[in-house]
């Protein structure tokens, strides 16, 4: 709230400015404090008030300790050296669209270039800074905002380059796709090869209290891309405890959000590789609402290409392992057997092999089992079947195998028997709507 | 003396030929309700076309209680077959025979629309309400997954019959690939194209005291201009005229659509667009309206509103109504007036 005296005939009479940060509004009120009443008042939706002195010196503060700035500049600025000159023009007033935040970009200036620095006064916290050169003359600077900034750094750093990740014995890139979410590939563990690549292709939602009525929505980069929920933020890599708190290996998780989430009809897709130190890894992915109703069965479409020119593919079945021999798929169902560990079907790839493990509500993340079906196609280098960014594959609305792996399988099934495999798994997660058990893990 | 004469001549012919043309903004209103809406038993007055109905994918005939507000209870709904089969369609525009045009532009994904299918324009006969392809207008070679998008706004010229297109098929985050076309409607022919340029929303005003086409960048919040000549093409180079960049709640909106007023003034909307297929529910869009300073040849900021809510308000534009819509940034809805 700032209050801001009126012109000299009415010496008693504030313009007072007040701004809801959870709402992004700002109310004003003409106020006579000598006979203490409001004169007039007005109220204006997503406005925001031009910061009073306080809130200035908090965003030059959060600007000059902070790390980005820090390494943008080459040094740590203080106010006296960067800000005393420059103090009255140097803060910008910018767009926290995205968030709907109040943002202030206070501007450093270095030779002909200003560095602008875009800060979050409703989270305190740095968004972003950006170089730039002003001109004498000619067009000014396009306008800088959150959403630019973020967009832009998502775009450069992770949808146009691969990066390299080595970590726990494990090697790997990975880097966001226009339309199959966050992609690793090369994957290779104690220098071993292991996953070819592997990605989220689509998110199949279908409505069940409307027939045919739902979405597909395909995860990925924010320009130019056929993403339909996109990344704000980088991946990020964590660590990865068991229950007793002991590290058993690192995560590599990224966030793909609907503007405007979390009202309705707005989407917050989490995909998440996990890597453990013995060499197990899983692949998973989370919606976390909140979509249009809640009676929606989500559908995640994973493509899992495996190492190895020579792959091979069993089910657990009559106590023994029986092996694929064409192109096909199958359903996790009540009636499906496990192994005594819990593994349903193997995968042999060069050096050894995979067993894998569905979930049955055993991981102890919310999850409440798959319902999985699982396809396998044999990779042909001489057709694109995934390897590059698929467009979405299947409707939003089938609710029985033609989810759209199955078209790299019909009509005719090819042998799978030492050949190059993909794995397709599609799980299908229905709402929990259990109050504090809403996430859906797949 | 006769040398005198023919200088005399050559002069008056120069001085008649320099001459700017003079035009009346109010000639570009030729727009007709089709004809084969009162023979499916459809009331035109209470009645519309839509591209925007969320669960219904193509063109839809709507009869409502009341037209304009979406949330009135629709009276009659319908569909003939192949207005389905090009996907997910955006604009819609009407010519002054009633008939109507249309573009595919994907929702929210791209399993109903082919990449390949985005650069055709299809045509619903105004007494049969057939939908066919009119034409494919070319497709850049550098067709890509990474951009969805092909056709993306239209615009009508009535004195040349020209249908002005937009089209940013092929374009990359690096490459700007997209054109814009005119096409005379009633020889289906390409009389001209503006190759280069990635433009969404365009519209047509005679304000300024020549016959101009307005259209708004993909990449930039800048709304350029180019004078048509009397055929109806592109006559000199394009020019900024003004831009969107620092207003509104976003502050970079793209056009997404450019309307004239009964006064001459531009309608702009304007809303965030960045080559991707997000679809919020509660789609952001500002009407901008700006309208043009004789005395300093430019345009001015009149206003702008903000329509934040799923649907938003009716616009009357002469005999026709124009309702614009929530979700995706090329869905449109026109209503139909008699």
């Amino acid at each position: 709230m700032s209050g801001i005296p009126l012109p000299h005939n009415l010496p008693e009479c504030f313009r007072v400015e007040m701004y809801n940060y959870a709402l992004n509004n700002t109310s004003v009120a003409i106020v006579d404090v000598a006979s203490q009443r409001v004169l007039n008042s007005f109220y204006f939706s997503e406005t925001q008030p031009d910061p009073p002195y306080s809130l200035v010196e908090l965003a030059n503060r959060i600007a000059i300790e902070s790390p980005e700035v820090e390494k943008a500049l080459g040094f740590k600025p203080t106010k006296e050296k960067l800000l005393a000159q420059y103090y009255k023009t140097s803060l910008n007033r910018t767009r926290c669209e995205r968030s709907r935040h109040l943002c202030v970009a206070p501007t450093f200036l270095l030779g002909e270039k200003t560095l602008w620095a875009i800060v979050d006064l409703t989270d305190h916290r740095l968004v972003g800074v950006r170089w730039i050169t002003p001109g004498k003359t000619g067009p000014a600077a396009p306008i800088l905002t959150e959403r630019k900034l973020q967009d832009e750094k998502i775009s450069a750093c992770f949808c146009e380059q691969e990066t390299l990740l080595a970590n726990e014995g494990w090697e790997m890139k990975y880097m966001l796709t226009s339309s199959d979410g966050l992609r690793i590939s090369n994957v290779m563990f104690n220098g071993k090869p292991v996953i070819r690549n592997a990605k989220l292709v689509d998110w199949h939602v279908n409505y069940s209290g409307t027939d045919g009525f739902g979405y597909s929505d395909a995860v990925g980069c924010p320009f130019f891309s056929q993403a339909a929920v996109i990344a704000w933020d980088p991946p990020v890599i964590l660590d990865l405890h068991d229950e007793s708190n002991t590290k058993v290996g690192f995560v590599l998780e990224q966030s793909f959000r609907s503007e405007g989430w979390p009202t309705p009809c707005s989407y917050n897709y989490k995909q998440r590789y996990e890597f453990y130190k013995d060499g197990r890894f899983r692949v998973s992915a989370a919606s976390l609402g909140r979509g249009c109703s809640n009676t929606a069965t989500y559908r995640p479409v994973f493509r899992i290409a495996f190492a190895g020119e020579s792959n091979n593919f069993f089910e657990w079945n009559n106590n023994t392992w029986n092996q694929w021999q064409n192109e096909k798929w199958q359903l996790q169902g009540a009636t499906t057997t496990y192994s005594a560990e819990g593994y349903q079907y193997k995968v042999s790839i060069p050096g050894g092999g995979y067993y894998l493990e569905p979930g049955k509500g055993q991981f102890k993340d919310g999850g409440r089992g798959d319902y999985s079906y699982v396809y396998i196609s044999k990779f042909d280098k001489t057709k694109d079947e995934g390897e590059s960014d698929l467009v979405t594959i299947g409707p939003c609305c089938n609710t029985d195998y033609r989810q759209g792996p199955e078209k790299f399988i019909e009509p005719q099934a090819e042998s799978i028997q030492n050949a190059s495999l993909v794995l397709w798994y599609v799980a299908q997660l229905r709402n929990d709507d259990k109050p504090g058990e809403r996430i859906l893990l797949g | 003396m006769s040398r005198i004469f023919f200088l005399i001549i050559i002069a008056v012919f120069l001085l008649i030929s320099c001459k700017e043309e003079e035009v009346d903004f109010s000639l570009n209103n030729c727009k007709r309700n089709p004809g084969f809406i009162q023979s499916m038993g459809f009331n035109p007055g209470k009645s519309y076309l839509s591209t925007s109905e969320e669960k219904t994918m193509g063109l839809v005939l709507i009869e409502s209680e009341q037209p304009g507000n979406p949330h009135a209870r629709k009276v009659k709904i319908a569909q003939q077959p192949s207005w389905r089969k090009a996907g997910w369609l955006a604009p819609i525009l009407l010519d002054e025979k009633g008939n109507i045009y249309t573009a595919p532009a994907p929702f929210i994904t791209v399993f109903n629309n082919p990449i390949s299918n985005n650069n055709t324009i299809y045509k619903v006969d105004n007494a049969t309400g057939e939908m066919n392809e009119f034409l494919r207008l070319p497709f850049a070679d550098s067709i890509n997954p990474e951009n969805p998008f092909g056709i993306v706004g239209m615009a009508y010229l009535c004195e040349t019959h020209t249908l002005y297109i937009t089209t940013v098929a092929g374009s990359r985050r690096y490459e700007e690939n997209g054109n814009i076309y005119a096409v005379n409607i009633e020889t289906g022919k390409i009389i001209d194209k503006m190759a280069g340029v990635d433009a969404l929303g365009l519209g047509i005003t005679y304000i300024t005291g020549k016959r101009e086409l307005y259209f708004g960048l993909a990449r930039s919040s800048d709304i350029m201009s180019v004078s048509l000549n009397k055929e109806g093409k592109f006559s000199g180079s394009p020019a900024k005229s003004f831009s969107l960049s620092g207003l509104g709640p976003r502050g970079d909106d793209k056009v997404r659509k450019i309307r004239t007023d009964q006064n001459g003034n531009l309608v702009i909307h304007g809303m965030e667009f960045n080559f991707n297929l997000i679809a919020p529910r509660e789609k952001q869009e500002t009407v901008y309206n700006f309208f043009y300073n004789i005395d300093e040849r430019k345009w001015v900021l009149l206003n702008k509103f903000f329509y934040n809510k799923s649907f938003c308000s009716l616009l009357q534009t002469n005999d026709l109504f124009v309702m614009y819509t929530h979700l995706l940034f090329s869905r449109y809805i026109t209503a139909l007036a008699y």
